[in-house]
């Protein structure tokens, strides 16, 4: 198994934002994370890429375990994210903050340069490549946060909401760029609010709703889960009318 | 365009290296000593402050160090001050590794409030340290004894030596900033949370860059010793020790090689000739035109004339990755 | 009994520091930006008061309630021409921006009024009263009690009314505040004058027992900082706890160790915090 987190409890005093959570995740997978907004989604998430570290549980990562290792060191073994909100270095170029992520392999700069430019190019950012990064919208920060995570070399991406406040056509090469990274043969796990994406993109989904994962399974099973539909579906169709 | 971009920094060196021997008045040939001084203790702040972006307060304390360490040893063992610079670089590694790792985990405000406050503590300490003169301070040597002493009549050799050492610090700077751990440090500076994510030790690299900015602003102290052979709690660990840094390098642009040496530059002759324009009360008035140019520059261009510079040369700087 | 005056003593100070620094912690709360010149702005009042006796031969009754309605003006215009604009800003445009601000406001004031000492009379409230052994100055006491009212006030302003959540609405989400239809501008410049007037308060009640001089504000900064971190960034019961906490080591420290290493203990104190909990003091949660 390339992740197993094992019964993750996340606790802020007496309130669980995550509680009992665990998941497995076998190499070459991608897996789909949803529930509701403050769901727990985003602190298991968290907990995963050793931001949060959580109050009980284990996490293993290619059989080693990880749960109380830092953020640099998930990265140096091979476990990379990307942020719900973008956070871009300000005052570097478009390549200079992929360089940031190949550094970590690639010690030597021109070397870094080269790797950054090959996956500027994955991730269509080559003619950006001189543009100061804060030159770029919500869609371009996103991209570039999933190239310098992409060239760190990861065994398995985290990404949190890669596709949230995307345009239509956006989102579409937003997909296309996700299953190509899938391709790679990068294993991926997504948290991700629209249905949408959920059904085309992932195999597997795992349903959060207050702390707890209440389904799991293909995103069909879920979907016609009453107890998702009651918790999130439901909720969601009631907003709609 | 490309030889003229490498050889600028070339000229500028040369035109500062016989800048000063163009004139004969002691007190401009002074001022460019201090210009140059100043300039070292800025751009050794601009390591951590600048790059790294931990906007820190505290530098005072290693100025004082070095400035302390020099003038001790003369009073107390009769060494010639300039052998107080080692000792005061290894002090100033032990400082690092003592409130490094315990500030550093304070982000933003909360650094330099941090920072500010040890400094504080630091100066008060000293105030109160019978041994190292207390209150009214040390005195370096009155007479030369040997060259050692390194004292002169007049600033021009303070000015070669002085440039030495900043020369040296730019070019470490360079190779830093063209190396993995300058593109970590800016990364660090820029967003410590994401640099984390992508396998940067954040902690290590900011430790590493306290201690090269730390041991050049202890040289820089031991160098002001040496040139003006006294040295008290309010001149060593005084908080405007520490905001002299902070402007210097801001007004020339932060995170910039040459940044500091051009805040420097600006800013130390203002100084000098308000001072000496003006008299005793003039170090009020200077640090009232300080305080304006700080707020200006927040203001209105926090990146330093750096950021205005593009505007002025059409080329802009386009960065080589 | 010198243990109870000691105490007494302290805690009169501290519900001082405790008022300044609930000024300090409401700009902080609000908009997560430190004053570093939180301690020239105490300056400022105590020179107001300073010279409103020397000049209009007249008491506190009339210069606290001066200095704070001149320190909530020049809290508004601080904001309105410095802060606003920085706050969104880089870090070192928002931390170096206060900081310039205080090196104006110190070194104007050494320019104008020369680096002397100079204080009020201590008659001008007058008369030491004697509880069973402990000595209580008046003018300590007016302070004590003023301070102690007026931060109280503060916190039901922020907590009671209508104001004052809108204002913590503006604190927790500017955007969402403003779709809601209150305007986030306002709200911070009112939150930087009231910080601004409880200090101008809090200088006007020193300046009746503490010299005045040009460079008294770098050590009320970091005496606020101190107190802020103890109670809780953003907290104003919190300020006020923990000013009267810092008031009463401050005293003892005085007796015991000399007046003059009083302040190596509380800014040792505030190291000692920043070394042990800096995450669980600092960080708003």
């Amino acid at each position: 198994m390339l992740l197993e987190a094992e019964g993750i409890v996340k606790a802020f005093g007496s309130f669980r934002a995550v509680d009992q959570a665990s998941l497995v995740v076998a190499e070459n997978e991608l897996i789909g994370l949803i529930g509701p907004n403050g769901a727990g989604k985003s602190t298991f998430f968290n907990c995963l890429a050793g931001d949060t570290r959580p109050t009980s549980g284990t996490i293993r990562f290619r059989g080693q375990e990880i749960t109380r290792l830092s953020p640099d060191r998930h990265a140096r073994l091979g476990l990379a994210r990307t942020f719900q909100v973008p956070i871009v270095f300000a005052g570097m170029t478009v390549r200079e903050n992929v360089m940031v992520g190949a550094l970590l392999r690639h010690p030597h700069r021109r070397r870094a340069a080269a790797e950054a430019d090959e996956l500027l190019h994955f991730t269509g950012l080559a003619e950006r490549a001189e543009m100061p990064v804060t030159a770029l919208g919500t869609s371009g920060r996103k991209r570039v946060e999933i190239a310098r995570a992409l060239a760190t070399e990861p065994r398995l991406l985290l990404l949190d909401e890669a596709l949230a406040g995307l345009t239509s056509s956006e989102v579409e090469a937003a997909i296309e760029l996700v299953e190509r990274i899938h391709a790679r043969g990068v294993t991926l796990i997504v948290v991700e609010h629209i249905m949408e994406v959920i059904h085309r993109l992932t195999e597997r989904v795992l349903v959060f709703h207050q702390g707890r994962v209440i389904a799991e399974g293909t995103p069909a099973e879920v979907t016609a889960d009453p107890t998702v539909i009651a918790a999130y579906l439901g909720r969601r169709r009631r907003r709609a009318r | 365009m490309i030889p003229l971009r490498r050889a600028w920094p070339v000229a500028v060196l040369v035109i500062l290296a016989i800048a000063p021997f163009l004139t004969a008045n002691p007190f401009y040939q002074r001022v460019a000593a201090l210009v140059v001084l100043a300039a070292i203790s800025a751009s050794a702040w601009n390591v951590i402050g600048g790059y790294a972006g931990q906007i820190s307060f505290g530098h005072s304390i290693y100025f004082g160090i070095g400035a302390y360490a020099s003038l001790l040893l003369f009073g107390r063992f009769g060494l010639p001050p300039i052998a107080g610079a080692p000792l005061g670089i290894v002090a100033s590694f032990v400082v690092s590794l003592i409130i490094g790792p315990p500030t550093f985990r304070l982000r933003g405000h909360y650094f330099s409030m941090g920072t500010f406050a040890i400094a504080a503590l630091a100066e008060i300490l000293v105030v109160n340290w019978k041994f190292a003169g207390g209150a009214i301070g040390l005195m370096g040597p009155a007479m030369p004894r040997s060259l050692a002493d390194l004292l002169f009549r007049n600033s021009l050799p303070y000015y070669a030596i002085f440039l030495a050492v900043l020369a040296l610090l730019l070019a470490l700077t360079h190779l830093m900033q063209r190396s993995r751990m300058g593109f970590y440090l800016r990364a660090i500076g820029a967003g410590e949370r994401a640099a984390e994510s992508l396998g940067v030790p954040v902690q290590r690299y900011k430790l590493y860059a306290l201690l090269i900015s730390g041991a050049f602003t202890a040289l820089a102290g031991s160098l002001y010793a040496v040139m003006i052979g006294f040295v008290d709690p309010e001149s060593g660990f005084g908080i405007l020790i520490s905001v002299n840094m902070v402007v210097i390098a801001a007004l020339g642009g932060v995170g910039t090689l040459f940044g500091p040496l051009a805040g420097a530059i600006i800013l130390v002759p203002l100084q000098e000739t308000t001072n000496a324009l003006l008299g005793g009360s003039g170090t009020g008035a200077a640090y009232v035109a300080y305080g304006l140019i700080i707020m200006l520059i927040a203001r209105f261009s926090p990146g330093g004339l750096a950021e205005l510079w593009p505007l002025i040369n059409r080329n802009g700087r386009r960065r080589a990755a | 009994m010198i243990l109870l005056q000691l105490v007494s003593d302290g805690l009169q100070l501290g519900a001082v520091y405790a008022l300044f620094s609930s000024g300090l912690t409401l700009i902080w709360g609000m908009m997560n930006v430190m004053n570093f010149a939180h301690g020239q702005f105490v300056m400022l009042a105590m020179y107001v008061a300073f010279f409103c006796f020397t000049l209009l031969k007249v008491g506190p009754a009339f210069f606290v309630p001066l200095a704070a309605v001149g320190l909530f003006g020049f809290g508004v215009v601080v904001y309105l021409l410095l802060v606003r604009h920085v706050m969104r800003g880089p870090m070192l445009a928002q931390i170096i921006s206060t900081f310039g601000l205080a090196l104006v406001l110190q070194y104007s004031a050494l320019w104008a009024f020369s680096a002397n000492f100079v204080s009020l009379p201590t008659t001008l409230v007058g008369g030491v009263y004697d509880l069973g052994g402990v000595r209580l100055s008046a003018a300590r006491l007016l302070a004590g009690a003023t301070a102690i009212a007026l931060t109280a006030g503060m916190h039901l302003l922020l907590t009671r009314t209508d104001l004052g959540s809108r204002m913590l609405a503006v604190s927790e989400d500017r955007v969402a505040a403003a779709l809601v239809g209150i305007r986030p501008d306002p709200m911070q410049a009112l939150a930087w004058g009231l910080g601004a007037a409880a200090t101008g308060v809090a200088g006007g009640l020193i300046a009746l027992f503490f010299y005045v001089s040009p460079d008294v504000g770098n050590s009320f900064t970091l005496l606020a900082f101190v107190t802020v971190c103890l109670g809780g960034f953003g907290s104003v019961p919190g300020a006020l706890l923990a000013g009267l906490v810092i008031g009463v080591v401050e005293s003892f420290s005085a007796y015991w160790l000399g007046p003059a290493t009083k302040d190596v203990v509380v800014y040792g104190l505030f190291v000692a915090l920043l070394w042990v909990r800096p995450q669980g003091m600092f960080g708003r949660a």
